[in-house]
């Protein structure tokens, strides 16, 4: 056997243990390389709504690499100490250290060469799928599999130098004791933790103080507080997992009524020993947990935004019309052509629009006039409006405007041309898109509006009104492709802030509302990847925290049997142990999210008014069904390890 | 009175190579005796404590503890047998690393529902006998080997079992703390009627029995009976011993106590 022989046979004969961590391992590789696969793809070379998927999926891939760095680090560190005996006996048998040094680089070299071969193989394999589902979600007419040797030297290169990073720093971490000390085992002692009573109330009100920053968030403070509260429950998870846990299960123990109590005595007393044991990993699974959640929530909690986009957006198209506008009719004409070339049935409804103070509030009105507004309404299915002279109502732009509308009542002058108007009516229907109008507009009586003929003060005659043209489209979806070139100078200004010389507006809801609806999906589908990579991490520290204890929890578990516990006691027994390993990181976890949400929910609310809570349920569930399912297969295996 | 029956024990174990590890052993256990049984490795002690202790199978022939056969009771019975009738002391003490003392001494009774009351004056009772009451709230592993033992034996005693059953408990301990945990045995049986089946290769921990069961491949071969004088019982003994064989490693060097 040479040297190199010993290192793959304690490598292959260990893949037991190592499985988790493999899993979690390979599984990174292949979310890396299916990201490389697709930024690499030379049908995204293009501008446009591609940027945005090569941007995302190259941010997820930078996460990725930096979270495997921790992952390998945390749980390779880990790995080596739980060998400590082995490595007593090698250096016992006259092994160097040198030796020993070179033995464990060439082990992790062999674990990294091996995932990353299995990633990048599986994420071959899985490419085709994946390009299917992206094409679907990008609506790209086809993403063909190919063939480049950069997506496989980027994800080579970035884990091969991952892990010989990982093998420098971890050969450092077999600390040269005594020969002695090393046979003895790393897991000798089994003390109780030490902790500090003020330490762990601090946590717990750390804690508390966090949640209630969360829950308390509004919009003003919600930025100030995005770096007050995670620090906050960071910091107080942590307290609470070292210190506030172990006085919880002091103060349980000193109740012997309760502690002394059949299998209570056995399992709290092992349940202390172990959550000491795994404090770190359980902060760290809670952190890990809470971050994949969040991603997750978050990009669901987008999707729902599309479901409130017609909502807001009654409208098909909207072509807007200002002073000194000479393309207006070349560029209706157009418009009106393109939906008849694509076959598109339309109702046009030109709509003049005037612009006063009201003398009420001070504030500049949009005008519209009752015929004009009724057409409208009738066009999209609603009751047209009625109003007599006098009368004016409100026309609310979102729902939460139309509540408020419809608690308030005004009389007021139209400053400009001195008419007088009472409102106290609202139109109970959303028609036009926030933007597009003022916030405060109103219709008139045809013979009031008639009446109002001054521009608004410091305008030329004429100056301050335009006019909106509002296009129903039944089939509001399909109106991605008209008007591109009217739509094109409109973006630029969007993005360079410059709207001058641009002497009118179009809006296309159908083209926002794809572009919305596939970056939407196309981030969850990026964010989902790399939450599955974190929650597999995550599962695979409690593995082998348990795999490591297995051999003492075998001997203690032959105790047991002889002492005379039957099996459901032990089963009892086996159940407290694995629960809290498996469902205190999580449910903290869920927590901290919930507390999360509530302040996103806040934001949220600030410019689409939508209730994510439904999107967080069913995400939250998902999660928590796999949790409960890898839980019981844990378990199986578990007790199976232990009757053997 | 007849505390254990042992007729006819054979226990062979099947796999690549059958081995007859206790072939036709019988003999009887009265209340109240401390017998050892001797015999070189390989003979069958352990075997049959396993056996004894219904942790293991029969291959024929029936063992009765106070008239109960534990090998006819049914998975759900055969754990209460044992957590009732029997109490173990083995030679690494097997304590709960994270319990205190007072919480290992405990333990068989927690399993039992016992009233709080009544398990803290049993523990007062025990601790006072065993002489634990200074470390009652320790943990096992900031204690000397001697307590952890006779924190076990404590554990072994604390629900009145009918049997005792002790494997090597001197193994791991030194002369002093040896001679504690075996006159602390032998005082047991003496004054408290406790019934003890102790295994032990150590011909010194044999002298302070009652009586000495030599097996040798898993058969009988012979016993003797103790008597007033302890050094002439050890001599007894070693003279078995010499003529059971065996090899040299299991006759200790003549340290008379």
């Amino acid at each position: 056997m040479t040297f190199r022989q010993l290192a793959f046979r304690n490598v292959f004969r260990n893949l037991r243990s190592y499985a988790a961590f493999l899993l979690a391992s390979v599984f990174s590789v292949m979310v890396f390389f299916i990201y490389s696969m697709f930024i690499f793809h030379p049908l995204f070379e293009e501008e446009g709504f591609r940027v945005l998927a090569v941007r995302g999926m190259f941010i997820a891939e930078i996460v990725l690499y930096i979270f495997t760095l921790f992952f390998l680090f945390y749980s390779l560190s880990a790995f080596l100490q739980a060998r400590t005996k082995e490595f007593g006996v090698l250096m016992h048998l006259g092994m160097s250290k040198k030796q020993l040094n070179k033995l464990v680089f060439f082990e992790t070299m062999i674990l990294g060469g091996l995932s990353t071969a299995a990633g990048i193989v599986f994420g071959f394999a899985f490419t085709k799928f994946f390009f299917m589902v992206g094409r679907e979600i990008m609506q790209l007419e086809e993403l063909p599999l190919y063939f480049s040797w950069k997506p496989f030297v980027l994800t080579i290169g970035a884990f091969a130098s991952l892990f010989i990073i990982i093998s420098l720093i971890s050969v450092s971490f077999i600390r040269t004791k005594r020969v002695v000390d090393l046979l003895e085992g790393f897991w000798k002692t089994e003390e109780e933790a030490a902790y500090s009573p003020a330490l762990s109330a601090f946590g717990l009100v750390l804690l508390g103080v966090a949640y209630f920053l969360a829950a308390t968030v509004s919009d003003r403070t919600v930025y100030i507080m995005v770096f007050i509260v995670p620090p906050l429950a960071t910091i107080g998870t942590y307290l609470f997992f070292t210190h506030s846990i172990h006085t919880f299960l002091q103060l349980y123990k000193k109740r012997r009524s309760i502690y002394w109590h059949k299998t209570r005595l056995v399992s709290l007393a092992e349940a202390a020993v172990k959550l000491k044991d795994s404090a770190q990993m359980f902060f760290i699974v809670t952190i890990v947990s809470t971050i994949a959640f969040l991603t997750v929530g978050t990009l669901a909690s987008f999707t729902s935004y599309t479901a409130e986009f017609r909502q807001s957006n009654p409208l098909g198209l909207i072509y807007v019309s200002f002073e000194g506008n000479s393309l207006e009719q070349q560029q209706l004409d157009q418009l009106r052509r393109e939906l008849k070339q694509q076959q598109l049935a339309y109702t046009l409804v030109p709509l003049e629009v005037k612009r006063q103070t009201s003398s009420a509030s001070g504030n500049d009105v949009d005008i519209m006039s009752l015929s004009q507004f009724n057409r409208l309404a009738v066009a999209l299915g609603h009751e047209p409006a009625r109003l007599q002279t006098g009368e004016a109502m409100f026309v609310p732009f979102s729902q939460e405007s139309l509540r408020e509308l419809q608690k308030s009542y005004a009389e007021t002058e139209l400053v400009e041309s001195g008419v007088e108007l009472t409102i106290d009516q609202t139109y109970p229907q959303v028609l036009f898109p926030a933007h597009t109008l003022n916030a405060n507009t109103i219709i008139m009586n045809n013979e009031d509006f008639g009446e109002v003929d001054e521009p608004l003060m410091g305008y030329p005659q004429g100056a301050s009104d335009f006019r909106y043209y509002a296009f129903h489209v039944p089939d509001w979806t399909e109106t991605v492709s008209i008007g591109e070139n009217v739509r094109y100078p409109i973006s630029e200004a969007m993005v360079s802030g410059n709207f001058a010389g641009l002497n009118y507006y179009f809006e296309n809801p159908g083209y926002e509302y794809r572009w919305f609806k596939s970056s939407f999906a196309l981030l969850l589908f990026i964010g989902l990847m790399v939450a599955a990579v974190f929650l597999l991490a995550a599962g695979s520290f409690i593995y082998f925290k348990l795999y490591t204890g297995l051999e003492r929890d075998r001997r203690q578990y032959q105790l047991m049997v002889r002492l005379g516990m039957t099996e459901r006691e032990l089963g009892k027994i086996v159940n407290r142990q694995l629960v809290p390993l498996f469902f205190l990181p999580w449910a903290l976890a869920l927590l901290h999210s919930a507390f999360a949400f509530i302040s996103l929910q806040v934001v949220w609310d600030e410019f689409a008014e939508l209730s994510i809570l439904s999107e967080m349920a069913i995400v939250l569930g998902g999660f928590t069904l796999m949790q409960i399912l890898y839980f019981f297969l844990i378990r199986w295996r578990y007790i199976a390890h232990l009757k053997a | 009175m007849t505390v254990v029956k042992i007729d006819e024990v054979t226990k062979v174990y099947e796999g690549k190579v059958t081995h007859r590890a206790l072939n036709q052993l019988s003999f009887e256990v009265e209340k109240g005796e401390f017998l050892a049984v001797m015999g070189p490795s390989g003979s069958g002690k352990t075997t049959l404590l396993n056996l004894i202790s219904t942790i293991d199978s029969l291959t024929s022939g029936t063992i009765l503890i106070n008239g109960i056969n534990p090998h006819s009771l049914d998975k759900d019975e055969l754990p209460l047998f044992r957590r009732r009738q029997l109490g173990f002391v083995f030679q690494d003490f097997n304590l709960l690393q994270m319990l205190t003392v007072e919480e290992n001494l405990v333990l068989p009774l927690t399993l039992d529902g016992m009233p709080i009351k009544e398990m803290e004056s049993r523990v007062q009772e025990l601790a006072a006998r065993l002489q634990l009451q200074p470390f009652l709230h320790k943990k096992p592993n900031e204690i000397s080997g001697g307590e952890a033992q006779r924190t076990a034996i404590g554990r072994a005693l604390i629900h009145h079992p009918a049997l005792i059953l002790a494997d090597e408990p001197t193994g791991n301990l030194d002369s002093k703390a040896s001679k504690d945990v075996l006159e602390l045995l032998s005082g047991l049986s003496r004054e408290e009627g406790t019934t003890i089946i102790m295994v032990t290769h150590d011909p010194i921990a044999a002298s302070y029995c009652d009586r000495v069961l030599f097996i040798k491949d898993g058969e009988f071969f012979n016993e003797i009976y103790g008597d007033d004088r302890r050094q002439t019982f050890y001599q007894k003994i070693l003279n078995v011993l010499s003529l059971l064989g065996g090899s040299v490693n299991d006759l200790s060097p003549t340290r008379l106590p």
